[in-house]
């Protein structure tokens, strides 16, 4: 049983000769058209913008840069790999991810960290209790913002280390 | 479906406390879940800290084996293996046009095919191995022990890369819409207040999966619903591409997989790569991977030429199967509808056409050629479409890619360029940039990742790649064999019990090989490795090399090498190597006493029939020939009886003692015997001695009948000489003791017999009442018997033969004859090529020809395992720890072992009279008769009746013995000139040295 693909069918080389009875002495495929053309209007307009005025020679040199890279581009693609093709995996290669070589985070500090020996009690058991008067001894005022109700801690379990 | 559900869900919810007795399963669980712990419905405090999850990879969730994406769902399977080698052109086209008919019925779907790989768990084959070898024996001091040898096994495996294939076919099910996406990030209230949408998205795909699964079922592909395991393991090697297999897997969830469980997939390697590089790395971060990073470089299927398929060219996926290592292939397959396709045809059709115009026309220029293929193929394409009724024509899109990986980037590439040289020249493989997006494809789920490398064909041009062609063999707890090479390289394990204890097949297996082809080394590996394993072994080995295996440290002491030309008189008995049953043997019949005396009568009639045959078999041929012959002897063998304590000298006295009309010719056939009687003392006992009363537990015993001497190959049965008679008869009754061996043990214990040169049980008329023996007990009694020869004919003789046999192993033959014979024993279509590969088994072209060193390479043969596989395999017992088992079972002339003066040495402990066991004696009822009908029935089974002795009285002889093993023997002669030497000095004419 002999089993062939069906990409010959599709491996059509559509070629524009020119218009008729002018044919181009080069034969180029539509796409290459389509690539060329939208090139040396880029090209024109760069040579604008650098400043170099509208003439015969500018022109051409334009036409010539326009042949050299449309060549260049048009011999990246083929029937298997069509224009779109090679543009999307271009596009996947910029957006690899890739190797992470420096970590972020860098080393953990704990040194920005208020630390007091003892907890803050409400004044009447203190004053009761006679306790060491070390420390500022007075609540900070954020302390319920920033820590959450006593409530809510209890039912936070354990904080990881590195947290 | 929306509407129903949700005043449905509105009713259940409004009666829900306990109102009514029935809740859905799901609800029952919400309440639960609400109930216990009395927090339902409140978020905690600083949940909302606790980021939402999103998994890296397009998959969202796994329910059995559908596969949901955001946009799509999926349903897994698990393809069966097919076997490809050894099938005829028809059975391969057969199943081409069955995978390209289930193909074609999934129209308008997206196929993801993955063939992964799961290495050969060598570590599980080991444990079950070991769970498998049942009262093996204890380790011999000083010798190797069981553990190392095992080691030794599982390090010989690997050395080399082997793995088995595995192959998933994901089939896209249906596209989601807006709305089941919003429902199911809804899934987490919805379970609360409407639980059946959240499911209502799969039930509603109910029957669509069911058809699918029929699909994909059928004949073909046979592929099944994957398992939680098996999707498991396949997202973790695909998203870990390229990485070892893991050692351990993450505990599969009971239920289904959330988007979170997804994590244990990804989390598992991470991809990275290089702009333009040529590989991507990935690097493991859990589990036994973690820290191991390879390079993988993903490659894509590029132009094809026409390929043959199943006559000339493999399946074309199959070609990566003979990379030492192991490649993942991914394909992305659209099943085109067929509108579709006709539509873009016509637009190709339009492009050519105006193209030719533009030459033509506008330019007055010369079309290209080219353009005058493509229209035409486009017609064919079209005419394909539109004739026929099947829907072989169609059509497909799809992007295939091969992945393989190395520890380095320069390994990796080196594999990639072995592949590239495989699949040349007929295919091309391209090795495109974007490889990190491209790696991504194989994750299920994920989309194609660029367009480039389309290729298009008919559903039987996809169906053609069969990418579940494998070379499986064997099973997975037995001994090891070796490895198969044909497409690829796996190892084969085979347990020679496998089939009577769980499949409920015969235990024969026939050994089939030319001289110095390996069968003696492949049968003396397979007895050494069982033994270790715990089985016990009989073997006859007339020539006498293979008691050499009792020599072995590790052997020695249960093992006991026995040659019969020196054993006590009596010991080949015609009467006694005939078991009688014993009735505890049939307790577990329905009436354990009528099938006793059934076999009781057998067993009589069996060893009448064999006296008849032995007598009859001594005398000169023009003798035994006529019909009185026949009619004295069978009447004095009717005289003394089938007990087993007769002998044939009573025969020859009943002979005596005929007073019919024939009593002259009676007494000329005694006194022909009377005078063979010296040559026949192993047949006839001393009065009052009993060569079977020693008592003797071995695993191995080797019965060797150095010696002996053969008729050669071409003689016809009329010109052998007495000896030579005498010569086939003891052999034949040597083959009787084996069998008898097996009754004597323990029904379960696992037994094994080997009669090697069984060419002669074709030549005797037993020889296919012995066959019949061994196919029906060998199931009962657990008995693997493995029957060689250097012709397979010898074998086909025997009616019914085939239909018996368990298993084949076929080696190298060189006559076409032999080698067609062959095939057939393995069942295998004759006549379409597969010769060739048994006159090539083994055999290397040009340089070593000529060479004088000796051909040490481990041979090959094909072997069928009789549960469907027939595969090329290689016999391996090359690890360092069998090097005693190799210059043990190293036959050939001249090797050091070969001596013999060794086997002299071996063969004298063979002490006389120590006799295979008794335990014989079945207690004799009372008063027993034997009920006619049995006898009669018995006589039948065995061929003894009058009828089938004297109505033609030349008939059993002449067919059985006379002209066809003339016929044979010519036929041997003429195409295998070595076979004169098979019998008599086979073994390098060790039998003659040892006389």
């Amino acid at each position: 049983m002999r089993i062939r693909t069906d990409d010959e069918v599709y491996r059509v080389d559509a070629v524009w000769l020119g218009p008729p009875k002018a044919t181009f002495p080069w034969r180029a495929r539509y796409v290459a058209w389509a690539v060329g053309i939208p090139i040396f209007l880029v090209a024109l307009t760069v040579e604008r913008m650098v400043g170099i005025s509208f003439g015969f020679f500018s022109t051409a040199w334009a036409f010539i840069g326009t042949i050299v890279i449309t060549r260049l581009i048009t011999s990246k693609i083929s029937h298997e790999r069509p224009l779109g093709a090679v543009l999307t995996m271009w596009g996947r290669e910029l957006t690899a991810p890739r190797e992470r070589t420096s970590g972020d985070g860098g080393a953990v500090s704990a040194s920005r960290i208020r630390v007091r020996a003892t907890r803050p009690v409400p004044k009447n058991r203190r004053r009761s209790g006679g306790r060491s008067k070390r420390g500022s001894g007075k609540p900070s005022p954020s302390y319920h913002e920033a820590q959450g109700t006593p409530r809510a801690r209890r039912d936070r379990g354990p904080v990881s280390a590195g947290r | 479906m929306f509407g129903r559900g949700g005043s449905r869900g509105k009713r259940d919810r409004d009666l829900q406390p306990g109102a009514s007795s029935w809740q859905p399963p799901q609800q029952v669980r919400a309440a639960q879940a609400s109930s216990s712990g009395g927090r339902g419905g409140k978020r905690l405090p600083g949940e909302q800290a606790v980021p939402a999850y999103t998994p890296s990879i397009a998959a969202r969730s796994i329910d059995g084996h559908l596969l949901r994406t955001g946009y799509e769902v999926y349903a897994w399977y698990r393809l069966a293996p097919q076997r490809w080698s050894f099938r005829s052109d028809s059975q391969r086209r057969d199943l081409i046009a069955a995978i390209a008919g289930q193909y074609a019925e999934l129209q308008g779907r997206w196929l993801h095919l993955r063939v992964t790989n799961r290495p050969y768990p060598i570590r599980m084959w080991a444990e079950a191995h070991v769970h498998n070898a049942v009262g093996r024996p204890q380790d011999t001091p000083g010798a190797l022990s069981f553990d190392d040898y095992l080691i030794g096994e599982q390090q010989q495996l690997m050395g080399r890369s082997m793995a088995e294939k595995e192959v998933y076919l994901g089939v896209q099910v249906q596209t989601r819409r807006a709305v089941d996406r919003a429902v199911e990030r809804a899934a987490p209230l919805l379970r609360r207040i409407l639980p059946e949408a959240v499911d209502a998205e799969l039930t509603a795909l109910d029957s669509e999966v069911e058809h699918l699964d029929q699909v994909i079922g059928s004949a073909g592909l046979e592929g099944r619903p994957v398992h939680a395991e098996e999707i498991s393991w396949l997202m973790h090697r695909s998203c870990s591409l390229g990485l070892p297999a893991p050692r351990s897997m993450p505990a599969v969830p009971g239920s289904a997989w959330e988007p979170e469980d997804l994590a244990s997939f990804t989390d598992a390697a991470d991809f990275h790569s290089e702009p333009y590089a040529p590989t991507l790395t990935v690097r493991g971060r859990t589990g036994s991977n973690a820290g191991v990073s390879r390079h993988v470089a993903v490659l894509t299927v590029g132009q094809m030429h026409g390929l043959q398929i199943p006559e000339v060219d493999d399946p074309w996926i199959q070609h990566a199967d003979r990379l030492p290592a192991s490649v993942e292939v991914s394909a992305r397959i659209y099943v085109r509808r067929p509108e579709e396709v006709a539509a873009e045809l016509a637009r190709q059709m339009n492009k050519v056409r105006s193209q030719v115009k533009h030459y033509t026309d506008e330019h007055e220029l010369e079309p290209p050629q080219s353009l005058a293929r493509q229209a035409g193929r486009v017609l064919e394409i079209d005419d394909e479409m539109t004739s026929g009724f099947t829907a072989l024509a169609t059509r497909v899109r799809s992007w295939w890619r091969l992945a393989v990986s190395g520890p380095t980037e320069r390994d990796t590439l080196r594999l990639a360029q072995q592949l590239l040289d495989l699949y040349k020249p007929k295919i091309a493989i391209e090795h495109p940039e974007a490889q990190y997006a491209m790696a991504r494809e194989f994750i299920p789920g994920e989309p194609v990742a660029s367009g480039a490398y389309m290729r298009r064909g008919s559903v039987v041009w996809a169906a053609s790649s069969v990418p579940t062609a494998t070379a499986e063999v064997g099973d997975r707890r037995g001994i090891l064999l070796g490895e198969t090479c044909t497409a690829t390289r796996r190892p084969v394990a085979w347990d020679p019990w496998m089939a009577q204890e769980i499949r409920d097949g015969s235990g024969l297996t026939a050994m089939v090989a030319g001289l110095g082809a390996g069968k003696s080394f492949l049968g003396g590996g397979i007895v050494y490795k069982t033994l270790r394993a715990g089985a016990h072994w009989t073997i006859l080995d007339p020539s006498g090399p293979l008691s050499r295996l009792c020599d072995l440290p590790e052997m020695r002491p249960y093992a006991r090498p026995i040659n019969l030309l020196n054993a006590d008189p009596g010991i080949l008995n015609p009467y006694r190597v005939v078991a009688e049953p014993l009735l505890e043997h049939f307790l577990d019949e329905d009436d354990p006493e009528r099938s006793w005396r059934r076999e009781k009568a057998l067993a009589g009639a069996t060893r009448r029939r064999l006296v008849l045959d032995v007598l009859s078999g001594v005398l000169p041929y023009e003798i035994a020939r006529m019909a009185q012959s026949r009619i004295v002897l069978l009447r004095a063998v009717r005289a003394v009886g089938g007990r087993f304590d007769a002998d044939p000298g009573q025969v020859i006295d009943a002979l005596r003692r005929d007073s019919s009309e024939h009593h002259e010719h009676a007494v000329v056939v005694a006194d022909f015997l009377d005078e063979m009687r010296e040559r026949m003392a192993l047949l006839i006992p001393e009065s009052g001695e009993d060569p079977y009363s020693e008592t003797r537990d071995d695993r191995l015993t080797v019965l060797t009948m150095a010696g002996l001497t053969l008729p050669k190959d071409g003689v016809g049965r009329e010109h052998w000489t007495d000896a030579e008679s005498l010569g086939v008869e003891m052999l034949n009754l040597a083959a009787w003791l084996t069998q008898r061996s097996v009754y004597e043990k323990p029904k379960e214990q696992r037994k094994g017999v080997w009669i090697d040169e069984a060419f002669f049980l074709s030549e005797v008329p037993t020889g296919r009442v012995l066959m019949n023996r061994f196919a029906r007990d060998s199931r009962k009694w657990n008995v693997r018997v493995l029957l060689s020869s250097q012709i397979p004919a010898d074998f086909l003789k025997i009616q019914g033969f085939v239909t018996l046999l368990d298993s084949v192993f076929v080696g190298r033959l060189d006559d076409d004859d032999a080698q067609a014979d062959a095939l057939r024993l393995l069942k295998v279509p004759v006549g379409v090529g597969y010769e060739q590969v048994v006159a090539a088994l083994g055999r290397r072209p040009g340089a070593a020809r000529g060479g004088l060193e000796r051909d040490r390479e481990p041979r090959q043969f094909i072997f069928g395992d009789g549960a469907g596989g027939v595969e090329r395999i290689r016999v391996d017992f090359s690890g360092p720890h069998l090097e005693h088992l190799r210059n043990v079972m190293d036959t050939t002339p001249g090797s050091k072992e070969a001596r013999p003066s060794d086997k002299i040495r071996h063969e004298e402990p063979a002490e006389p009279g120590a006799e295979l066991v008794p335990q014989y004696v079945a207690s004799p009822p009372e008063d027993f008769e034997v009920e006619p009908d049995f006898e009669l029935q018995a006589e039948l089974e065995v061929g003894l009746t009058d009828e089938q002795i004297l109505d033609s009285p030349r008939e059993p002889r002449a067919t059985d013995s006379g002209e066809l093993s003339g016929e044979l023997h010519n036929g041997q002669n003429g195409h295998n000139g070595q076979g004169s030497q098979r019998a008599s000095a086979g073994k390098g004419g060790t039998g003659r040295d040892a006389a």
